[in-house]
């Protein structure tokens, strides 16, 4: 159980990313949605302690990651949106590095992790390539093969299909599905498709602050027969969002796709339909910019 | 577009920090220097904006601005990588000469107008109020512009192009870093190694890419007047040297043009990789149901398999790295091409012992091993950010230790791969040279380790500096301040204050290196101690994650530190402790703690107080009788001793001033028959007794004394090495006290003098004051001694004189000496485990004492001895003694050989290991023996008065009868390059006078005059009067001198006695021109022509251009009628060059020259190869190379 108390972070430079985050996360698949810059990034590194917050508290179970980071990171496994990798080095040795700083001591135990991750992560074949030389995507499935050394307790995964192609996210999310349902994971993401599928928690976070939180059956359920959609042309556009409260816009077939918030039915050619969770986010961040 | 882009790149780099501070450091160089004569060349006599300082500092500005250039060309290419913004600009249309020399241009343009700096530098520095107007010359506007257009620019044009070409090749920052540190490293070990030797300048002078050494050739010989007011004409050497390095530099940018891959970084091949394995990791289905693990455990096994993997991943990631491969063959090169370079026959070489090789290794090693730390250290600790692999990495739940230590770790490791990779090259190069004594514990003990320990320590530091610095470049830039300050010197002097500092380590082959390895292993531990101190720092304030503040490091320190880094710190903090204590006992207790400033003071106080005394009649040492005992291993001598003294004054003497000169030194006791005590100055160690009954003339009084020596511990300067385990040599002022005070002044620095309120104290007294005539040179009067010597059982003592007894008891062996001849109470005695070899001349017993390793040049030395002897006893008059010897003494920082009575001892590098191999028959240890054996005579028999032109009785003549012994057993055709050698020395030394020369008869302390001018003016007088007269006239001054006392022999008794031998009136303006004045001739061989004649002899032609000049103190010459017999020769070979001798003689006659141009026609037996005009250099030439040309084929 990871449990965030009243979370505040300010960088030095007076940007407020994090605004009192309270959250309380049980074991299983966590989605964290939000856009570019809505502070996901910071609240995964606050819990991934690479960033102490400037206020609040982070707990997971009985450690307490603000005054002891050295503890949480002992069951932590963590995979940031942009790694790099050194050069000269193969995905096998890079493995196999990492499994030492989290305490593999014995060569057979690390043995086993990487060529166990390798296999699962599909590097297999590649194990002795030059980790410079592979594709997003290979490295990608690096990242998830290292967050998974030493059986974590806790996994954190910011953007982690960013880059991939379908099929390897895919992939990719069944892995993370599985491993969900022993321990806890916090998947960030701006996509919305990877928390749908995959967790049955979640929340939306936007200029720093939770703006939404539960389980994502509850809310699609909650937005049913308030959204509307129609095609209009482009041109119109500015029109409807001046008199509508337009959620999202999207190209589809050469018109404009629009989509309304509107607990009665508005008319004028709009035809409801069942919300995705799609519709749920960008009605959240439609809302939260208009507070804003 | 080219301009445009240029005009942009101008206006980009104008934003960056870097250039304004290169602005501020190329203007501020040549201003401080003007201003307040604070920067380099500051000592020269020159005006401080003379033209030769002008192009100096533009040569020297723009050498160093390399660092600048190298730093914006680079940038033109790199940052593109470096941004990603490469394909986009790539992709406007943009031509790739207009991307690439559009940027360079204005790069160049950039440096180019930084570099024009220097010149307000000088010209607002020379306006600047209290500015001393004596070394300020008139600017002049041509001057900048030569320095400028034709020093400067192109200087900074070849290091722009060249490291342009290298980074746009590369494109690699590291690699360009590695160019400029492999391009300056091979430049200087090449101009060290180099050096100036003659015979290569001329090529070297067009190959060396500044124009450093054009410069110096060109300037060479220029005295004051001439370096303020001439530039050097802009043709040959000079005018060659920019052509090709401005077609060097162009070939550079055309490799620039054509190497640069103007598409994606990496080119095509790492892509069609990538895809492939993308493609391989594709193949394999995939699985997915949950992994199985093992679980981590943290503990004590844990952590050091933590610590052993981690240092494998760190090392292993450098050593892949082609920087390292790079490096290491890098450093083989450097060391092989400076070792090499050092065997050149000219540099006097020694074998190449592991001792003598150590230090070389060490001056190579000076100050790279910081800089690849420093370099090292910022890739290490930054490497998880640059690579952006710190967010993973950091999460991970290794303590912070798991990074610093490996890492310190890695950068140890590649230094110490570096210095074993030199001693695999130095131990190849021992074999190579043919030597095999290969000693590799003592690469390891005196090598390996305290580099390797060295270099921890700046890495140490190193990684501490990073830790807390906000960025790379600013740890980087810290750190380079660290390398200026201790490159300068800009550091305390105690090694308890300075960071890694440790006192100096010598070596000596004979000694073993053994007797003063403490104090440099404690001052290592000290710091070592404050290393490990810094490294735990750095463990508890490493940045990791995000967190970068250092205000949120230090709250997370604090939490940190408890368990292991507590109890680490502890033990640091203590050994610290300990060791300082420790260390400042020896240096500050048991040993005088002496800065350079209170190194001066001391000298400073005591001429102050009793210099008053010197010239009070004293009375002198007659008789000396000595028990010394020496205890080497202790450091430790005992000297019981008494001096007869004597009144030769003709006046009563009531005080007795016994004083000593070696602070080392301490009196113990000491007393004088029928004196009592007056007067005491335990600080300064000066006595005055007072006689009862004053001493009558001619009287004798009986003084004892004690005294002891007794070196303990280390100091923090410079170990004394006179007393060493093996090996030690002590002079009478080391060991004795000295009656009366002495004249010379204390302190000699004019600038010192006046900071200590010291009036200034000419010295040597000139020529005409009568009363110097009074005093011997160096204080040192006629007496005779009996000197007991002992030493531990195993050592040979040796001191001056006949050894009529030689006992070993109780553990000690104890000879005793007689010298019955007089002997000047100057002497030194010797302890070693010598090898002994002896041969006879005469009644005369050679000897050699040498270490047994050491046995190499023995027989020379004694067939050195032998030639010499027999040379001055049938030219000069009898040697005084049964004996004469060379001994050996340990080289440690000593390089020479000293001429004692009938004993000579030289340090084991100056003669006893030189590694003649490869010399010539004129090789310095022969010279050296007939040169000290010479002062048996010159200094030992004859004496002269201590006052002006002393030198030309003692250095001269000794240097002269040097030469001749040389010449008797060689023949004089094969002197030219024994002669063309003193000349270049002269010259070059005159061309640095930095208070005035004189003529002979008045040289002081300059060497340049007492040995080489000197010689010269000897060597040619022998050859225009004839040996047989100057050597009459020498053996005339020596038999009215010999063992005399005041008044002693003046210069002007040797010039009488040569004008007695002189006949004709060019004769005696000779002497006038070489004793009197500062004579120099300029003469010239051109357009020789042969033409065979009928009866099968050669008609030659030669045109000689013949001038001479006299000149003043300051170097102002002034133009001389020319009217001499000058020789001419006619040759088959090319005098002074290897195989020439006697037989390729054609012709050598001596003939009227006079001022100006002259055509001599000669008539040869053979055919001549080459012709000239004073052809083996007897007379003072500035150009020595012009008096020979080559003759041409028939019919021109």
């Amino acid at each position: 159980m990871l449990e965030l108390n009243d979370v505040s972070h300010v960088y030095a430079n007076g940007t407020r990313a994090l605004d009192h985050v309270s959250l309380t996360i049980a074991r299983g698949m966590y989605g964290l949605l939000g856009p570019n810059g809505a502070g996901k990034s910071t609240l995964m590194r606050a819990v991934a302690t690479l960033q102490t917050p400037t206020e609040g508290r982070i707990r997971f179970g009985d450690i307490d990651a603000v005054a002891d980071p050295g503890r949480l990171r002992r069951t932590l496994g963590y995979l940031p949106q942009d790694f790099g990798v050194y050069p000269r080095v193969s995905a096998y040795e890079m493995l196999d590095h990492l499994a030492v700083l989290k305490g593999l001591a014995s060569a057979a135990d690390r043995k086993a992790t990487v060529e166990t991750l390798l296999q699962q992560t599909n590097l297999w074949p590649v194990r002795k390539k030059a980790l410079t030389a592979f594709s997003g995507g290979m490295r990608q499935r690096f990242g998830i093969a290292q967050a998974l050394i030493g059986n974590p307790e806790l996994i954190i995964v910011d953007e982690p299909t960013a880059g991939l192609d379908p099929e390897e996210r895919n992939r990719f999310l069944n892995l993370l599905a599985e491993i969900g349902e022993n321990v806890v994971v916090i998947l960030s993401t701006h996509i919305v498709d990877d928390v749908a599928d995959l967790c049955p928690r979640m929340a939306v976070l936007a200029g720093g602050r939770i703006q939404l939180e539960g389980a994502p059956i509850d809310l699609i359920r909650a937005t049913r027969g308030r959204i509307w959609m129609k095609a209009i042309d482009r041109a119109e556009l500015e029109r409807y969002r001046s008199e509508y409260e337009l959620i999202s816009t999207r190209l589809f077939a050469g018109r404009t796709l629009v989509h309304i918030l509107s607990g009665t039915d508005p008319g004028n050619g709009f035809e409801p339909v069942e919300g995705g969770l799609e519709d749920v986010y960008f009605s959240t961040l439609a809302q939260s910019r208009r507070a804003a | 577009m080219l301009a445009r882009i240029a005009a942009f790149e101008f206006r980009y780099l104008l934003k960056n920090p870097l250039l304004w501070m290169a602005a501020a450091i190329v203007f501020l160089l040549p201003f401080a220097s003007l201003a307040f004569g604070i920067g380099f060349e500051e000592d020269v006599r020159v005006y401080k904006n003379s033209p030769y300082e002008v192009i100096s500092k533009y040569m020297i500005i723009s050498c160093m601005f390399m660092f600048a250039t190298t730093v914006f060309v680079s940038n033109i290419v790199l940052r593109d990588d470096e941004t990603g913004f490469g394909p986009i600009l790539r992709s406007t249309g943009i031509s790739k000469f207009d991307y690439l020399f559009g940027r360079f241009l204005g790069a160049l343009a950039i440096v180019a107008l930084c570099l024009a700096l220097v010149s307000p530098g000088i010209w607002l520095g020379s306006l600047m109020p209290g500015v001393d107007p004596a070394t300020i010359g008139p600017n002049r506007i041509g001057d900048h512009l030569y320095a400028y257009f034709l020093i400067g620019l192109p200087n900074v044009l070849i290091t722009a192009s060249v490291f342009f070409a290298l980074a746009t090749v590369s494109r690699s920052m590291m690699g360009t870093y590695l160019g400029l540190l492999a391009f300056l490293g091979l430049y200087f070990s090449l101009l060290s190694a180099i050096g100036w030797r003659a015979e290569i300048v001329q090529s070297f002078g067009i190959a060396e890419p500044f124009t450093n050494r054009a410069f110096d050739d060109a300037t060479r010989y220029w005295t004051t007047p001439e370096r303020n007011t001439l530039l050097p004409e802009f043709s040959g050497t000079l005018l060659y040297n920019r052509l090709l390095w401005i077609g060097i530099s162009i070939l550079f940018l055309a490799a620039a043009y054509f190497g640069f891959d103007f598409a994606e970084k990496g080119g095509s091949r790492r892509r069609r990789r990538k895809e492939k394995i993308a493609a391989a990791a594709e193949d394999v289905a995939a699985s997915a149901s949950p992994p199985i693990l093992p679980t981590p455990r943290h503990g004590g096994r844990a952590a050091w398999a933590l610590l052993a993997l981690r240092t494998r991943f760190e090392v292993k990631q450098v050593v892949r790295s082609p920087a390292f491969i790079i490096l290491m063959l890098y450093a083989a090169s450097l060391v092989w091409v400076g070792v090499i370079m050092e065997w050149q026959p000219e540099n006097r070489p020694s074998y190449p012992l592991t001792v003598t090789l150590i230090p070389e290794l060490e001056s190579i090693f000076f100050i790279l091993p910081l800089i690849i730390v420093i370099i090292y250290t910022g890739e290490l600790v930054w490497r998880e950010r640059d690579r952006r692999m710190h967010e993973i990495v950091d999460a991970a739940p290794h303590p912070n230790w798991a990074y610093v230590v490996p890492k310190t770790a890695a950068v140890a490791l590649v230094l110490f791969s570096m210095f074993l990779v030199s001693v695999a090259v130095a131990v190849a190069l021992q074999l190579y040279l043919g030597f095999a004594g290969i000693e590799l514990g003592t690469y390891f003990l005196w090598f390996l380790l305290p580099m390797t320990w060295d270099a921890m320590l700046a890495a140490a530091l190193a990684v501490f500096v990073q830790t807390l610095s906000p960025h790379k470049f600013a740890g980087w830039g810290i750190m380079m301040l660290y390398v200026a300050a201790k490159f300068t010197g800009i550091v305390p002097e105690h090694n308890l204050l300075n960071y890694a500092g440790h006192p100096p380590v010598t070596y000596s082959d004979m000694d073993g290196v053994t007797s003063f390895r403490e104090g440099p292993w404690v001052f290592r531990l000290y710091w070592g101690a404050f290393a490990l101190l810094l490294l735990v720092a750095a463990h508890l304030l490493w940045r990791r994650g995000a967190e970068v503040g250092i205000r949120a490091r230090l709250k997370l320190a604090r939490a940190r530190f408890r368990g292991a880094p507590r109890v680490v710190a502890g033990g640091a903090l203590l050994t610290f402790a300990a060791s300082g204590a420790y260390a400042f006992y020896n240096t500050n207790v048991l040993n005088r703690y002496e800065t350079a400033e209170s190194g001066e003071a001391w000298p400073a106080e005591f001429e102050k107080r009793y210099i008053k005394y010197h010239g009070l009649p004293q009375p002198s040492v007659s008789h000396v009788k000595l028990d010394v005992a020496l205890y080497p291993s202790e450091r430790r001598a005992e000297v019981k001793g008494a001096y007869l003294l004597r009144n030769l004054e003709n006046r009563p003497i009531a005080d007795v001033h016994l004083l000593l000169l070696d602070r080392d030194l301490k009196l113990v006791a000491a007393a004088v028959g029928g004196g009592r005590l007056a007067f005491e100055d335990r600080k300064y160690g000066y006595r005055i007794f007072r006689l009862d009954r004053p001493m009558a003339p001619g009287e004798t009084r009986l003084m004892t004394f004690e005294t002891r020596r007794w070196h303990r511990g280390f100091a923090n300067g410079e170990p004394n090495t006179r007393i060493a385990d093996n090996g030690t040599f002590l002079s009478n002022d080391e060991l004795l006290p000295v009656v009366g005070m002495p004249g010379p002044p204390m302190v000699v620095s004019a600038a010192a003098r006046q900071e200590y309120g010291l009036p200034p104290r000419p010295w040597p007294p000139k020529l005409e004051d009568l009363s110097g005539t009074k005093n011997p040179v160096g204080g040192n009067s006629w007496t005779t001694a009996d000197i007991t010597l002992s030493t531990t059982a195993g050592q040979m003592p040796i001191a001056p004189g006949r050894k009529v007894s030689d006992v070993t008891r109780g553990g000690r062996r104890i000879a005793r000496f007689v010298s019955d001849a007089p002997i000047r109470s100057r002497f030194a005695v010797q302890s070693a485990r010598y090898a002994e070899r002896r041969r006879r001349y005469g009644d005369v017993d050679l000897a050699v004492y040498y270490h047994p390793a050491h046995a190499w040049n023995v027989d020379l030395m004694l067939e050195m001895l032998g030639a010499s002897l027999a040379y001055y006893e049938s030219n000069f008059g009898p040697y005084q003694f049964d004996q004469a010897r060379v001994i050996e003494f340990p080289g440690y920082k000593y390089n020479y050989a000293q001429a004692f009575a009938n004993t000579i001892p030289s340090s084991e590098s100056y003669l006893f290991t030189a590694d003649l191999r490869a010399a010539d028959k004129f090789n310095h240890v022969a010279a050296t023996i007939a040169h000290e054996i010479a002062h048996q005579y010159w200094a030992h028999q004859l004496t002269p008065a201590e006052m002006q032109g002393a030198m030309l009785l003692v250095e001269s003549l000794a240097q002269y009868s040097a030469m001749m012994v040389m010449k008797s057993m060689h023949g004089g055709d094969q002197m030219r390059r024994p002669l063309q050698e003193q000349l270049d020395h002269y010259l070059a030394g005159r061309a640095w006078e930095k208070m005035e020369e004189t003529p002979l008869i008045r040289v002081g302390h300059q060497r340049y005059l007492m040995y080489n001018k000197g010689a010269l003016a000897l060597y040619l007088l022998q050859e225009r009067l004839g040996e047989a007269a100057v050597n009459r006239a020498l053996r005339s001054l020596l038999e009215k001198h010999r063992f005399k006392g005041a008044p002693y022999a003046r210069s002007l008794d040797l010039v009488a006695a040569l004008r007695a031998e002189a006949k004709t009136a060019d004769d005696q303006r000779l002497i006038t021109d070489l004793f009197e004045r500062i004579t120099l001739y300029d003469l010239k061989a051109l357009e020789p022509a042969v033409r065979k004649r009928a009866d099968g002899r050669w008609d030659v032609t030669l045109t000689v251009e013949a001038k001479k000049y006299y000149a003043d103190a300051q170097g102002n010459e002034k133009p001389a009628p020319l009217s001499e017999p000058i020789e001419i020769g006619l040759f088959t070979a090319e005098p002074g060059s290897g195989a020439f001798d006697r037989r390729h003689v054609v012709l050598m006659r001596r003939q009227p020259i006079r001022s100006g141009r002259q055509i001599l026609k000669l008539v040869a037996d053979r055919r001549p190869s080459h012709a000239g005009v004073d052809p083996y250099n007897f007379y003072i030439d500035r150009n020595s190379a012009d008096n020979l040309v080559p003759v041409p084929p028939d019919g021109s």
